[in-house]
């Protein structure tokens, strides 16, 4: 059964012209025709006419999520710079702390489409993608705290600096 | 000597892709061997339990031409008819040769062979492709994708009966990418493509998506950019500059990419 499977996969693909021939060769080519047709099921489907289908169009996720991961790293730059000459203060300390958070959340985000999607990971995918947005509203929650309860975050490094 | 073995002599010399020394007396004498090694991967569908190898050939450099298909062809016709991999136009205009020669992808047309005798030359397939056999790799997911883009034109309206034409700016703009042959060098050096193929464009693609955007005469440029408006046929390019690295042509696919990325980003 996986043998005529196996051959079908591979004509239908249409390239192993010269592959058929050898199948019916011994019993041990039958059994290992039986593997391929395993490994052909992760091969890619239907021909080199079947075009690859696209997602729905979202511009969140295309070039508005672009431009706007692209607009904070630049405002990261003129805003450490302005944390590094002026003393701290708490409109630029928010500033600070809210557009690294988001900076570092997209980041990671980014890591887990390439690395740990869900078509291809359904278990960890999710649970890291939770992971991460669990880790960015606790360091959120941090941050905040930290810069109302205590001396906040360009006063550390400032001491950091000088210790 | 009977005219059968002539015959046969001259059916063997016309396979052969050696210096033939008829042609010509080489001054001074034949130039002394230059032994170079070539180690090849080697796949052979028709052993499938078999695991992939690489299989060392020596190649006298001073009897063979200077690129490294020159030595593919001759180990093909004078060592290992087994040895199997793509070529055509053996001028790098075809895009078949490509494979990943010392860790480069690139036309083995357009590769030198380096004349170091004492490294040998490691030749794999294009990397992360599936392998139909040796260095033939499965083209069919790069096609279907090129294929997603519809790289045609799509005009609205075409002049009847004269030429459909464009400024010569307009026309500028086209130059860097038309010339892509499609060999797929590029998409195949990027590690996005290697880890996200099955959704992932690629540059090779995605070049040829902004050519037919960019072309004035086409007016299906908001559809087209429409399409890639998703997490994963564009934007799993991290500007990496493999592929302009690697090109053979010598080719911008990063830069076609950044281009297509603003202009959707600010249109």
């Amino acid at each position: 059964m996986s043998f005529s499977r196996g051959v079908q996969a591979l004509t239908r693909r249409g390239i192993h012209s010269s592959t058929q021939t050898s199948f019916s060769a011994s019993k041990s080519a039958t059994q290992q025709a039986a593997q391929v047709a395993q490994a052909s099921s992760s091969y890619v489907e239907g021909t080199v006419n079947d075009p690859t289908k696209f997602p729905p169009p979202n511009s969140a996720h295309g070039s508005s999520h672009w431009a706007f991961e692209r607009a904070v790293s630049a405002a990261l730059v003129p805003i450490i710079g302005a944390s590094f000459v002026t003393s701290s203060h708490p409109v630029l300390d928010g500033l600070i702390c809210s557009s690294l958070l988001v900076h570092s959340h997209i980041g990671f985000d980014a890591s887990l489409t390439d690395y740990l999607h869900d078509r291809k990971f359904p278990k960890i995918g999710p649970v890291a993608r939770w992971s991460v947005r669990a880790l960015t509203i606790g360091t959120a929650v941090g941050l905040y705290s930290f810069q109302t309860n205590d001396i906040g975050v360009t006063e550390l490094v400032a001491r950091l600096w000088t210790a | 000597m009977s005219r059968s073995s002539v015959a046969v002599k001259q059916a063997a010399r016309s396979f052969s892709s050696s210096t033939r020394r008829s042609l010509a007396t080489p001054v001074g004498g034949a130039k002394p061997a230059l032994m170079k090694k070539f180690q090849i991967y080697r796949w052979n569908p028709d052993e499938p339990a078999e695991k992939p190898r690489m299989q060392t050939y020596d190649v006298d450099l001073n009897s063979c031409g200077p690129m490294v298909l020159d030595a593919l062809l001759k180990i093909k016709n004078e060592a290992d008819p087994t040895l199997t991999f793509r070529r055509s136009c053996r001028e790098g205009i075809c895009g078949s040769c490509a494979m990943n020669i010392e860790g480069q992808n690139t036309l083995a047309c357009l590769c030198r062979i380096d004349r170091n005798e004492n490294k040998p030359s490691k030749i794999y397939p294009l990397p992360h492709m599936y392998i139909v056999k040796d260095l033939v790799p499965d083209m069919t997911q790069f096609y279907k994708q090129y294929k997603s883009i519809e790289p045609y034109l799509q005009s609205d309206n075409v002049p009847d009966g004269v030429e459909h034409r464009q400024s010569p700016e307009e026309r500028k703009k086209l130059d860097g990418m038309y010339e892509c042959i499609l060999c797929a060098c590029c998409s195949t050096s990027c590690p996005s493509y290697w880890w996200n193929q099955d959704e992932y464009l690629g540059p090779a693609v995605l070049m040829q998506a902004y050519r037919w955007i960019a072309d004035s005469r086409d007016d299906k440029a908001a559809q087209r950019k429409e399409k890639l408006e998703n997490t994963f046929s564009l934007y799993r390019c991290h500007t990496i500059f493999n592929c302009t690295r690697t090109c053979p042509k010598g080719l911008n696919p990063a830069m076609a990419i950044a281009d297509m990325k603003k202009e959707m980003a600010t249109a």
